[in-house]
């Protein structure tokens, strides 16, 4: 029986179209209906060197469906490279020219010679959501256009975190993580957002190790690197929010990493000094508030519901109710991403539920008993829902509607105390 | 004025659809009837007999070369006896999507208008198995009510009739298309009559006509001809008119009840089939 799924979270794969966006002077392509371009972009964050509105797309219509849409994508791309000035073209396939069975990638392989890099990475709706469109990008750049080198650069590790603009944070996160890797004396190497482009692309090949900050995403993209790059990897599955999780982090990869332990201790006394200071200043707010939020729900993708759960739990010591993670998180994912709700200090631990249909969330998060008002984190949706429980509530994730960020950050020690300023903000604003 | 009947005709590849198509048809207008045939084929040789030869331009090649504001005498040409012949055309063989082709070819041709209240029947002979969407589009709401399969004896074109079946099946819980019967062009095959016979009841349908297999047929072919416009007097245009006459008096339409692949094996086995060959496979 057909299902309605309620306040989807996520986008179709050709919302990839945003992961290439973020790497600067790259330009998607788009073998696509006109329709699907428009609905997927976003105007908030937008920009930076392309556009959305100028993203070349083939428009695919009827004839191309009957007939094939490689002649119209062969031209696009033609002209593409002709009239924008762009050092990496990716082109991304929608549903339509997917299911007629368009050899896409023939015509990618045309313009072996041109002189810019074309690559292609399908991206057929039906394929997925975007977290897998994101994937599918990073698996093109890997297997189309990077080569393997034994020139490798002593401390150089590849970052990759979560999905850029499903992410409002992606800018802010993704530099903090590397201002606390280069402090470890390792060299961070990313392709995403400001100065980041072909030349971070050029260098993923000699870096010492990839590091993978997610529960899921990415995972198969390392796999593949391993494989077609050797580069190894370093999952760490919980993006780090907060002294706890980030010292834990620092000390991971430090370790993987062979960096001298005292080092690692050293970098990890200040930033936790500085941020005990901070939180200590503000103790009687937080335990003041304890006896209105005694609980709290995140609804958010994999990364935030785990990131967030684990640092209001260990750092702050409020106590969870249900966790939902609605990114549709593949399967073989889902048990290992529990474990980590199990593995909680003070022996909490935290019950997770996947689950993409906003309704059957509302209705849980209602039929809770939080033992006081609520403390929900998650999307644009939650807000409604949170209010008539009279509870606070705080816009995190995806879609983002009551803020503007732009290079506002939760990972790390300064990414805590962000999230510790606006969660409290709600919390006293509500007696003003 | 009585409402078009609109048959389509299904069947394995090769098993002579084209070719029983335009015969049959030759044997309507022989009647006095007037018919069109499409032929929702990408090979477009549907009305080769009818117009004496591949001179149709087909739909779709003239919506790629001359785009969709075209006239209806550009893609419709007359054939024997005043039959009007429609080719849907299709893609490049390996590229694009067939299926939709005659989506988009039907959909043209009731835009401008192609059935005319003076037609007594529309013929859609459309390619092998009904691989898509696309390729079902002719017994769609509003489209063709009647099907009839073109089998014979031989285990494959028995397969490829009852997975036609199932589909048909679909359509006809919403829909009105039925089934009108199985019209076997023999290949000559041991007991093939009582074989189609058990199948056709089986299915919940009848055979509807028996063509004897005769090598007039090809010689007609080789002749660009239908076998009634070629030899006129000869014993198979005499099988062609009684197909012709079996079409008009058809009034047994049903939804067919397609059998499971063991049963189907049982009732080949029955009938000494699976002896005689042994390497069948599906």
């Amino acid at each position: 029986m057909a299902k309605l799924l309620d306040k989807q979270r996520y986008k179709c794969a050709l919302g990839a179209m945003q992961s290439v966006q973020a790497i600067q002077r790259a330009l998607p392509i788009l073998h696509s209906g006109p329709g699907c371009a428009q609905k997927l972009c976003e105007s908030v964050g937008s920009s930076g060197y392309f556009s959305p509105n100028i993203f070349p797309c083939t428009s695919v219509n009827e004839k191309d469906v009957v007939f094939g849409g490689v002649k119209k994508l062969d031209s696009t791309i033609e002209n593409a490279l002709k009239v924008i000035d762009a050092d990496l073209y990716v082109v991304l396939t929608g549903c339509i020219p997917e299911i007629v069975g368009d050899d896409s990638e023939e015509v990618v392989s045309r313009f072996a010679d041109s002189r810019k890099p074309v690559i292609y990475a399908p991206t057929a709706g039906f394929k997925g959501n975007n977290y897998k469109g994101h994937e599918q990008v990073i698996d093109a750049i890997v297997n189309q256009y990077l080569k393997k080198t034994d020139k490798k650069q002593k401390g150089l590790v590849n970052i990759w975190a979560d999905v850029p603009y499903q992410d409002l944070f992606w800018l802010g996160n993704i530099r903090e993580i590397e201002k606390l890797v280069s402090e470890l004396g390792l060299i961070p190497n990313t392709i995403f957002g400001y100065q980041r482009g072909i030349g971070q692309i050029n260098k993923i090949p000699e870096a010492e190790f990839n590091l993978l900050i997610s529960p899921w995403v990415g995972v198969s993209s390392m796999k593949n690197m391993e494989r077609k790059l050797g580069i190894p990897f370093l999952h760490y599955k919980t993006l780090p929010i907060g002294a706890t999780e980030t010292s834990r982090f620092l000390r991971t990869v430090g370790e993987y990493a062979g960096v001298d332990k005292e080092i690692t201790e050293e970098v990890i006394r200040k930033k936790e000094d500085y941020y005990y200071y901070l939180i200590e200043r503000y103790a009687d707010i937080f335990l003041e508030n304890r006896v209105i939020n005694k609980q709290f729900t995140v609804v958010s993708d994999a990364q935030y519901v785990l990131g967030i759960t684990k640092f209001l739990v260990n750092d702050l010591g409020l106590i969870p109710a249900k966790q939902f993670v609605v990114d549709d998180t593949p399967n073989k994912y889902r048990e290992e991403i529990k474990e980590e709700f199990k593995n909680l200090n003070y022996g909490i631990k935290a019950d997770v539920s996947f689950e993409t249909d906003g309704y059957k969330i509302h209705e849980e998060i209602k039929n809770h008993d939080y033992h006081g008002y609520p403390l929900v984190l998650g999307g644009y949706y939650e807000k409604e829902v949170t209010e008539k429980l009279k509870g606070n509530f705080l816009n995190i994730s995806y879609p983002v509607q009551d803020k503007v960020v732009l290079d506002n950050f939760y990972a790390g020690y300064a990414g805590g105390i962000r999230l510790i300023e606006d969660i409290y903000t709600v919390a006293v604003s509500r007696f003003n | 004025m009585s409402e078009i009947r609109q048959i389509a005709i299904y069947g394995k590849g090769g098993i002579g659809k084209s070719t029983t198509t335009q015969n049959l048809t030759a044997g309507l207008v022989e009647h006095g009837k007037k018919v069109m045939v499409v032929g929702c084929d990408p090979k477009a040789d549907s009305t080769r007999l009818l117009l004496g030869g591949l001179a149709q331009k087909t739909v779709l090649d003239t919506i790629r070369e001359e785009g969709e504001d075209i006239e209806l005498d550009r893609i419709m040409k007359e054939g024997f006896g005043g039959t009007k012949c429609v080719e849907s055309g299709g893609p490049e063989p390996g590229v694009g999507c067939a299926g939709r082709g005659i989506i988009t070819s039907i959909n043209m041709l009731e835009n401008l208008g192609a059935y005319t209240d003076e037609l007594d029947y529309v013929f859609y002979d459309v390619l092998g198995d009904v691989v898509c969407g696309g390729f079902a589009m002719p017994i769609r709401e509003g489209k063709a009510k009647e099907i009839y399969i073109v089998a014979s004896g031989e285990m494959m074109a028995l397969y490829a009739a009852n997975n036609i079946s199932k589909g048909i099946q679909r359509y006809a819980r919403t829909g009105g298309v039925r089934l009108g019967g199985i019209i076997c062009n023999s290949r000559n095959v041991d007991r093939e009559l009582d074989l189609l016979r058990a199948f056709a009841k089986e299915l919940g349908t009848k055979l509807l006509y028996f063509v004897p297999r005769d090598n007039i047929v090809q010689h007609a072919e080789i002749n660009k001809k239908t076998v009634i416009e070629y030899k006129p007097e000869s014993h198979q245009a005499q099988e062609y008119r009684n197909l012709a006459q079996a079409v008009i008096d058809n009034k047994d339409f049903v939804i067919p009840t397609p059998m499971t692949q063991e049963r189907l094996e049982e009732i080949l086995m029955e009938y000494g089939m699976m002896e005689l060959a042994d390497d069948y496979k599906i």
